[in-house]
């Protein structure tokens, strides 16, 4: 019965959303329609919400009358990833999709009491309509509760790659960002529609790309972590078109996130602001599209169907296409802001969304251009790293040497050179770094040291900021200390995730540049030199896992004799799927990693059994999650900045 | 059913009562200034927070207030929002009492009413109490896996699950079970033998180094366990070592009693051997390979939808030079995923 009523709470969310539409439009004007369409509007969530517990509870329970469980659960399979199942297939993560997409809009229905009642009623209005969009093809094209009519006896399993810790929370990270930005673009539609935007519309907008771009930092890095311990090939980023489309939304979250600001503080940029905050739902939808249609293979494009490609695409052309009609035929009529002068923080602000933009631009025909290639009948073409290295990279660099610049110049009028007078020291350290690393690592890898001294000049950069901001070493001790604690939580926040940017470049550089890889067919005892490790196989052993068997290898490292660590890692067959995967070992040294693969077994031409150990050292990676982690707490850090709460007028 | 009902009832009535409770609070609301006021008053008055906490310089200060001054008196003068429209009251009622309607509709379409939830626990519940000669291969191997479940330590129920798993076709498990079954009584000749038997059904009647390894240990700890002695031999002979193995069987032909029927085989394939001066190709297969197949197939026959399972049926037959099952099977496979290229190719990989 739990099934069932699931299915109807799903179809039950789906006429309230239609509700949902009609009230939030027509309640611009009456409070009660207005009113009604909040209540709806929580009611679509709950209803969503309910098909999804009973949608968990199918697969927590094994019942594979449900045919989405009897695809891709199975009665071994370990109880996280049991759960985890419920979002790991095409229709339960359209389901996690709507949940978290209906949920914004509840929580904008429950919390927006400080918004003007005719917008927040057309936000809700036209998120109902995305709402609509997204539950009528979950319902009709991708039901995650269809039924068996006979229940097989044992379902076929999740794939096995997908089985894994960091996998199975990336999803609904991943989602809360890309849905996230959802509330941006029925803002951006909303304002339309009223005609106004305006600094008080870009302060409600800010917290929701915060949260938004935050989550999708962390979805991202997850994501990227697992594809770097998960798939054994020592990579952390492939610019898979996969990868891309999460990417892109990030991107233009990113440059939403600056002109936002302008936006608040002087009334300026608003027409491109709302652009932007249409193009990063928009990218959103285009990568699900990417992901669920079948026009790429990746390992993590669901399974091929062409209907579904269809009619994702026409959600994505209607909505995106009518809003940015839309946006044509209003954003000339915008009122114009507060003027700035070339050299101010505005303008760093619109070069940094220059940028950004462009960036985003080389990476959306990166990833489409052999698609549209082979669509047209050419042959197939990949396009990789170098193509991405050429136009991906120095538009980023440019955006970084920058960067430091923005926080130090006065809005409106500002004074470059001033600026660039703070920043000496910052130029120094880090062109100190960069000649280091290029006269004492490897003079060859001058690219490498280039980036590293980038690393360095955005920490330093941010450093002689929080310098400037407190008067440090220009003022007495007590000065800079009331200065320090009383800068606003999101200065402080702007900073970290500044920083982390620059962590992130140095591990980035690091790891690319300096890794030592090394392999070789091991017997009991062989032994590998890994840089100045030595690697020796002690032992491997056949381990009984919950639904696999493995072979798991014992090896100890040493460095001049002296023992350093003892990865295990393993070799899984997952016997429902007859599949069989990588268990990758990470020894954590400092902020490097030793990672070792143990492959499949053979055997030596003496007869002896050997296995293909593949190790890697990667120097500094662990900044490439670290940097991240810090520009995501920097975002919840700005969000938790008192100026942002949501019921403004409150207190003042 | 009837419970389905009221809860699907009490599921729409609590979704009414959001929305005229919203909208009864909405109404009542009292219509306040313009909210962008407020924060337009809020900009100014946290510019002179930062210029009081000394983190804004005086000109920057003041060129800030007096913008932040200019939108806040614009806002102010612009054409106040127009008036709201009371009412509504109606149409709130309508809808509350509509979409409940309609979603039944709906779900009656794309859902399956009276359904009933078959968690798995329950299903194993109903085969523990069935007739066991109702179950099938598949849902005799789930019913034992539980019991052995519940008795971790006993190698019997192991061996009892190895025979059911394999009698479903799937050798895997069976060996599976059978590795713990050793491991918990390892001075058990029949079961290593047992997993040899299961692990060269995995390899497709190969003996592989995991089969022999297993026949030799149950060899070791019985020297003369005849399954061991016969596939040890038989190894021997589709190594090359046809003498060496024929003398292996010779002397097993001979321990048996004159009126055993596997003697007779046993004979026949000796003399084929000699003959043929090697395995023959189309030998005939183990019956244990057999039956694994033929369960293998009788569980698609059950729940067909299981790529991968025939794609094994396919090659399995292939394999044991059944041409007219293996198109048999083939021709069913590819018209139930005659739209899945993919499978299509596997499939044909597998028949070839």
């Amino acid at each position: 019965m739990i099934v069932e009523i699931g299915a109807f709470a799903l179809a039950l969310a789906l006429v309230l959303s239609l509700a949902q539409v009609g009230l939030g439009f027509a309640g611009a004007r009456r409070p009660m329609l207005a009113g009604a369409g909040e209540g709806a509007s929580v009611g679509v969530f709950l209803g969503v919400a309910l098909a999804f517990a009973a949608l968990v509870a199918a697969f927590a329970g094994s019942d594979f009358s449900v045919a989405n469980v009897a695809a891709n659960s199975h009665t071994a399979k370990p109880m996280l990833y049991k759960i985890a199942g419920a979002w790991g297939s095409h229709e339960g993560s359209m389901l996690l999709w709507c949940l978290i997409l209906t949920g914004f809009g509840a929580t904008v229905a429950v919390w927006g009491k400080g918004l003007p009642p005719s917008l927040k009623s057309r936000v809700l209005g036209v998120q109902g309509l995305l709402g609509v969009l997204f539950l009528a093809y979950t319902v009709f094209a991708s039901n995650p509760l269809a039924r068996l009519a006979n229940a097989p006896i044992e379902g076929r399993s999740l794939n096995p790659l997908l089985q894994d810790p960091a996998l199975a929370f990336h999803p609904p990270f991943l989602y809360l960002g890309y849905v996230g930005f959802s509330v941006v673009f029925s803002f951006g539609v909303a304002a339309l529609i009223e005609g106004r935007v305006d600094a008080a519309w870009a302060r409600w907008v800010r917290p929701w790309t915060l949260a938004a771009w935050s989550f999708l930092t962390v979805g991202i890095a997850l994501g990227s972590f697992w594809a770097y311990y998960e798939l054994g090939w020592g990579g952390w980023w492939f610019w898979d078109p996969v990868e891309n489309a999460s990417f892109m939304p990030w991107l233009i979250g990113a440059a939403l996130l600056h002109s936002a600001i302008v936006t608040e503080k002087r009334g300026a940029l608003s027409g491109w602001t709302v652009f932007l905050a249409l193009a990063a739902f928009t990218f959103s939808m285009l990568g699900a599209f990417l992901v669920r249609s079948g026009v790429l293979t990746s390992v993590h494009a669901f399974a091929v169907d062409p209907t579904r490609g269809v009619l994702l695409l026409s959600i994505l052309g209607v909505s995106a296409g009518a809003a940015f009609a839309l946006f044509a035929w209003r954003a000339p009529a915008l009122a114009p802001g507060g003027v700035f002068a070339p050299a101010s923080r505005e303008s760093l602000i619109v070069l940094n969304n220059i940028l950004l933009t462009a960036a985003t631009a080389t990476v959306l025909l990166g990833t489409l251009f052999p698609l549209i290639r082979e669509a047209i009948g050419g042959e197939t073409v990949s396009v990789g790293p170098p193509y991405f290295n050429l136009t991906f990279a120095p538009l980023m660099a440019l955006a970084m040497l920058a960067l430091p610049f923005g926080p130090l110049t006065a809005w409106k009028r500002g004074d470059i050179v001033a600026s660039a007078d703070r920043l000496k020291l910052a130029a120094a350290v880090a062109a100190l770094a960069g000649a280091t690393v290029f006269g004492v690592m490897s003079p060859r890898k001058a690219l490498a040291s280039a980036g590293i001294a980038l690393g360095v000049w955005l920490i330093a950069g941010v450093a002689a900021e929080i310098a400037e901001r407190t008067r440090a070493f220009r003022a007495p001790w007590p000065e800079v200390r009331r200065r320090l604690t009383g800068l606003p939580r999101g200065a402080w926040g702007m900073t970290l995730a500044h920083a982390g940017l620059g962590v992130f470049i140095l591990g980035a550089c690091f790891e690319t540049t300096w890794k030592v890889e090394s392999a070789q067919a091991l017997s009991l005892g062989g032994q590998l030199r890994l840089g100045a490790f030595e690697l020796t196989l002690k032992d491997v052993r056949t381990v009984d896992g919950p639904n696999y068997l493995a072979e798991r290898g014992e090896i100890s490292v040493t460095r001049d004799g002296k023992a350093v660590c003892t990865p295990r890692p393993e070799r899984r067959f997952y016997t429902a799927g007859r599949q069989s995967t990588s268990e990758v070992a990470l020894c954590n040294l400092g902020f490097s990693q030793i990672y070792v693969v143990l492959g499949e077994r053979r055997a030596t031409a003496a007869g002896q059994p050997a296995w293909l150990v593949r190790s890697y050292f990667n120097p500094w990676v662990q900044l490439i999650y670290l940097g991240p982690l810090m520009m995501t707490l920097g975002g919840l850090l700005s969000l938790s900045d008192r100026r942002l709460r949501f019921a403004v007028g409150k207190k003042a | 059913m009837f419970a389905f009902w009221i809860a699907a009832a009490s599921v729409s009535a609590a979704a009414g009562w959001l929305m005229l409770r919203s909208a009864r609070l909405a109404s009542a609301r009292a219509v306040g200034e313009d909210p962008s006021l407020v924060v337009h008053r809020r900009q100014l008055a946290e510019i002179e927070d930062l210029a009081a906490r000394g983190l804004l310089p005086e000109g920057e200060m003041r060129a800030a207030r007096a913008e932040a001054g200019r939108r806040l008196l614009a806002v102010a003068d612009a054409a106040p929002a127009p008036s709201a429209v009371p009412g509504g009251r109606r149409s709130v009622l309508a809808i509350a009492v509509v979409a409940p309607i309609l979603a039944i509709g709906l779900y009656v379409v794309v859902g399956a009413p009276g359904a009933a939830d078959r968690p798995f626990r329950q299903r194993l519940a109903e085969w523990r109490q069935a007739d066991p000669a109702t179950l099938n291969p598949p849902q005799m191997a789930a019913l034992i896996r539980s019991i052995v479940a519940e008795r971790p330590n006993d190698p019997e129920g192991y061996r009892n699950l190895a025979l059911a798993e394999m009698a479903s076709g799937n050798a895997m498990a069976a060996s599976g079970a059978l590795r713990r079954a050793v491991a918990l009584a390892p001075k058990r000749a029949d079961l290593w033998a047992a997993l040899g038997e299961t692990f060269m059904a995995e390899g497709e009647g190969e003996i592989g180094v995991d089969a022999r390894a297993a026949f030799t240990e149950a060899l070791r700890l019985d020297p003369g366990s005849l399954s061991a002695r016969y596939f040890l031999a038989r190894a021997d002979i589709a190594d090359g070592k046809v003498a060496q193995g024929l003398d292996g069987w010779r002397a097993l032909a001979a321990s048996l009693p004159a009126d055993d029927p596997s003697r007779l085989a046993l004979t026949g394939e000796i003399a084929a051997v000699a003959k043929a001066g090697g395995l023959p190709r189309a030998q005939p297969a183990p019956a244990a390979i057999r039956g694994m197949v033929e369960g293998l197939a009788s569980r698609l026959e059950a729940s067909p939808d299981d790529p991968e399972g025939w794609v094994r049926l396919v090659r399995a037959w292939s394999v044991l030079g059944e041409t007219q099952k293996r198109d048999a099977a083939l021709a069913k496979a590819r018209a139930l995923y005659k739209d899945k290229p993919d499978i299509m190719n596997a499939l044909d990989e597998a028949a070839r």
